[in-house]
């Protein structure tokens, strides 16, 4: 196979996986704070997969990130993945996964840094996921290939109406005494 | 469920999706209906070899007149409105009706 399209399909691929992990990621996250999913398992349980789920989402995020980087069609630089819109042909599209990129990045060097940082200050930058996700589905509706593949459309909806159906429980009926 | 459970069943999941990603994206090489057509071809200055201008084309008299006989004058034709990438000569318009 062809390097130059090979790194393409390997950005493509652990484009929509990386999504996933990270939805997976949010998901048990949101779920520590509801009791939507105790049927499934206990919140240690949760927690557990909460912690895991960043060990599959960053290596997944890297090789969407460095295979962006090898394709020469993509034209993406080193700065791109650091500074939102600044690619010349879709500033935006692209720009939101790289904001998307930073916030995540952000709170989970954070949440590495818990118990240094005051508990208040921890989580109003743990909440920044909800606008990292937002970020992310828009970067995948805005330029994400398969996007319009029936399967892999679905997926992603369903994955983010999961989110949104969590995120709509914590709002509305609170969540489980600490 | 117990914690390694839903860790191995996230996992699957991700690597299934990974999967199933990379056989039809391998499938499906060219999307034409993708939101992002980034430009492929690079232009002439990209390259960095400077395009030659073509030379103008030159022709001959267009008309000849014979001894004694008086050269007809040229009246401007009606002007044209080129369409963009259409160039332009410099020769004399051709717009004569003289017949011999």
């Amino acid at each position: 196979m062809d390097p130059q399209l090979f790194v393409w399909i390997v950005a493509r691929a652990t484009g929509v996986a990386a999504y996933i992990a990270l939805c997976l990621s949010i998901l048990s996250g949101i779920a520590l704070r509801t009791s939507v999913l105790d049927f499934l398992a206990t919140n240690r349980a949760l927690r557990a997969l909460h912690d895991f789920m960043t060990w599959v989402w960053i290596p997944l995020g890297l090789a969407h990130a460095v295979s962006l980087l090898l394709d020469r069609t993509a034209q993406i630089t080193p700065l791109d993945l650091v500074v939102p819109f600044q690619v010349s042909y879709a500033p935006l599209a692209i720009g939101l996964g790289t904001l998307s990129l930073d916030i995540v990045l952000v709170i989970t060097v954070t949440s590495w840094l818990r118990r240094r940082l005051d508990d208040r200050l921890w989580r109003w930058i743990h909440r920044a996921s909800y606008v990292a996700f937002v970020t992310l589905f828009l970067h995948a509706l805005l330029s994400g290939t398969d996007f319009s593949s029936p399967l892999i459309s679905s997926i992603s909806w369903s994955a983010a109406l999961g989110i949104g159906l969590l995120a709509a429980s914590r709002i509305f009926f609170g969540r489980l005494p600490e | 469920m117990p914690s390694w459970s839903l860790k191995l069943s996230a996992l699957f999941i991700t690597l299934f999706v990974l999967a199933g990603s990379f056989d039809y994206a391998r499938g499906h090489v060219k999307n034409p209906n993708a939101p992002l057509q980034p430009p492929v071809a690079e232009g002439p200055a990209a390259s960095g070899i400077a395009p030659t201008p073509s030379p103008a084309p030159t022709i001959g008299p267009l008309l000849t007149t014979r001894p004694g006989q008086r050269a007809p004058t040229v009246t401007p034709g009606p002007r044209l409105t080129l369409a963009p990438g259409v160039q332009s000569a410099t020769l004399a318009p051709i717009t004569l009706t003289h017949t011999s």
